[in-house]
């Protein structure tokens, strides 16, 4: 279980979180969901202790980032690391050493060359393979589908079911309503750095109603559209 | 046009600024560095003008590559004439040295080399993959020799020019120049999240660090000791001693790099660098200081 207590993030004297309380189990998958600048990706670096904050972040396994594979929304590549040196880099961070890595490269990616030539989407797909590879408890996924082609997408969604049959703790971000319906258990939704809904799998699809109407509202009519 | 060289003037004094040095005193120690680095190397090196002219043509060439290219010629109309006079700009330190030293032939190759690189777009798309005996090691050494494995030969040749000549000092630069290559693997701070990962306390982190740093600059310059060993056996005890201080020189470096991470080493730590290097003594009291501070450092990024 990871537990997050009265955290708060300020950067200068904005607020970016606001008194985050919130408890993620295991076994389950977790959904942030938010306009842009809301403050998810700020809530996942400070669960992964790559931002100072106020308040406590803990986990029943002790020091958190070492059980957490966390998936940023932009991987960083090296501009002359092949795509197998990476997987290699981040098992190797964690004591693990990675064999037939060919094999368990299920998105079939060019491991072998330079992973800052990558796609969008096949960067996001070596980012994530080789945090699953690192074999971690809790995972953190910030955009795991964003530029991803369909039949990625489809793999990304039946390792999420996986991970929770497995019992690990799964927090994600994603701006597309049907990829967090189609994997979570519970959806969160921050707004202006505070927590403001929490919504159980039963209501999915009256909260999306709800986020049409409250985001697109009369906007799109103000352009005028001819 | 103007605008763009201006824009480029006061990006170069940023950078001084942010390093922590007057801006003026910047561009007279690069100044300095240049005039003194060329003059070192015609005055060890047999047809060091090749090299010379190579290393100017590398160094418009790092101008060129793809983004960059792209970003420009997307935005300026004028953008060969641009490109001209920026490489015109960055080589004419070499031509004026080349001058200087009266080798005229030289000078039209390697402006035209230079202005045939207005002509064309380096890609870093291209497939082909640069092997190192690094890859299961990542990532300093596989990323940096790759970057520069064009060094390594140059500096065997150099190996073996030193002995052919029977000049020692030419194979101490050879050494030199292998760990200074290595050292520009550790100048720039990596990206957070590759420090972050690691399941280690800061201590485990630096050691796992240094010993592969040490351990993998051994194995690109020993065969050039051993050489020189066999060759200048009476000279044994120097050439261990150089090889002794740059590695020295090499841990501090990386204890520099993680006691100022993840900022950039700044002036004071250069200069700590510097004083090193002129009196080998100070390692002694400047390894514990740069240690302590590493540790301070790396305590917050790994939660340790």
């Amino acid at each position: 279980m990871i537990r997050i207590e009265n955290l708060f993030k300020k950067y200068g004297k904005k607020e970016a979180l606001i008194n985050i309380n919130i408890s993620f189990e295991k076994g389950k998958v977790y959904g942030i969901v938010g306009e842009n600048g809301s403050g998810k990706t700020t809530l996942f670096r400070c669960i992964a202790g790559l931002e100072k904050y106020k308040g406590a972040v803990s986990s029943d396994l002790g020091n958190l980032k070492n059980s957490l594979g966390l998936l940023l929304t932009e991987p960083y590549f090296f501009s002359k690391i092949t795509g197998k040196e990476y997987v290699q880099l981040l098992s190797n961070a964690r004591g693990l050493v990675i064999e037939d890595i060919e094999e368990k490269n299920i998105f079939d990616l060019p491991l072998n060359e330079y992973a800052s030539n990558y796609s969008t989407g096949m960067k996001k797909k070596l980012g994530l393979l080789a945090v699953l590879l690192q074999k971690n408890e809790y995972y953190i996924f910030d955009e795991p589908f964003n530029g991803v082609d369909i039949q990625s997408n489809i793999i990304v969604t039946e390792i999420i079911h996986r991970l929770k049959e497995l019992n690990k703790t799964v927090i994600m971000s994603s701006h597309v309503f049907s990829t967090l319906s189609d994997t979570c258990d519970e959806i969160y939704l921050l707004k202006k750095g505070e927590l403001v809904k929490r919504v159980l799998k039963k209501d999915f699809e009256e909260l999306e109603k709800e986020m049409k109407l409250v985001t697109i509202g009369n906007k799109i009519d103000k352009l005028k559209l001819e | 046009m103007k605008e763009y060289f201006l824009l480029q003037y006061r990006m170069t004094n940023r950078k001084f600024v942010a390093f922590g040095i007057p801006i003026v005193i910047g561009y007279l120690s690069i100044l300095c560095g240049f005039v003194w680095g060329s003059e070192y190397l015609f005055s060890k090196i047999d047809f060091a003008e090749y090299i010379y002219v190579l290393f100017g043509f590398y160094t418009v060439s790092k101008l060129n590559n793809k983004e960059r290219i792209d970003f420009l010629s997307s935005y300026f109309d004028k953008y060969y004439k641009l490109r001209v006079i920026e490489n015109c700009i960055v080589i004419s330190p070499f031509v004026l040295f080349l001058l200087y030293k009266g080798m005229f032939v030289l000078i039209p190759i390697m402006i035209m080399l230079v202005l045939l690189l207005t002509l064309v777009k380096l890609k870093n798309t291209f497939n082909y993959t640069i092997p190192t005996p690094f890859s299961s090691n990542p990532f300093e050494f596989p990323v940096g020799f790759r970057k520069t494995f064009y060094i390594f030969p140059i500096a065997y040749y150099i190996t073996y020019e030193a002995i052919m000549v029977g000049n020692l000092n030419l194979g101490l630069f050879a050494i030199v120049l292998i760990y200074a290559v290595i050292l520009s693997y550790y100048t720039y701070p990596e990206n957070e999240y590759y420090v972050w990962v690691y399941k280690l306390s800061a201590k485990e982190f630096l050691i796992k660090k240094i010993r592969r740093g040490i351990y993998y600059s051994l194995l690109l310059s020993i065969p050039v000791v051993l050489v020189l060993g066999i060759y200048f056996y009476e000279e044994i005890e120097l050439l261990l001693t150089i090889l002794f201080i740059s590695n020295c020189f090499l841990v501090t470096t990386i204890l520099a790099k993680y006691g100022a991470y993840p900022n950039k080493m700044d002036v004071s730590q250069g200069i700590l660098i510097a004083f090193g290097l002129l009196i080998p003594p100070i390692f002694i009291a400047i390894i514990p200081y740069f240690y302590f501070q590493s540790i301070k450092r790396l305590k917050n990024i790994l939660n340790d």
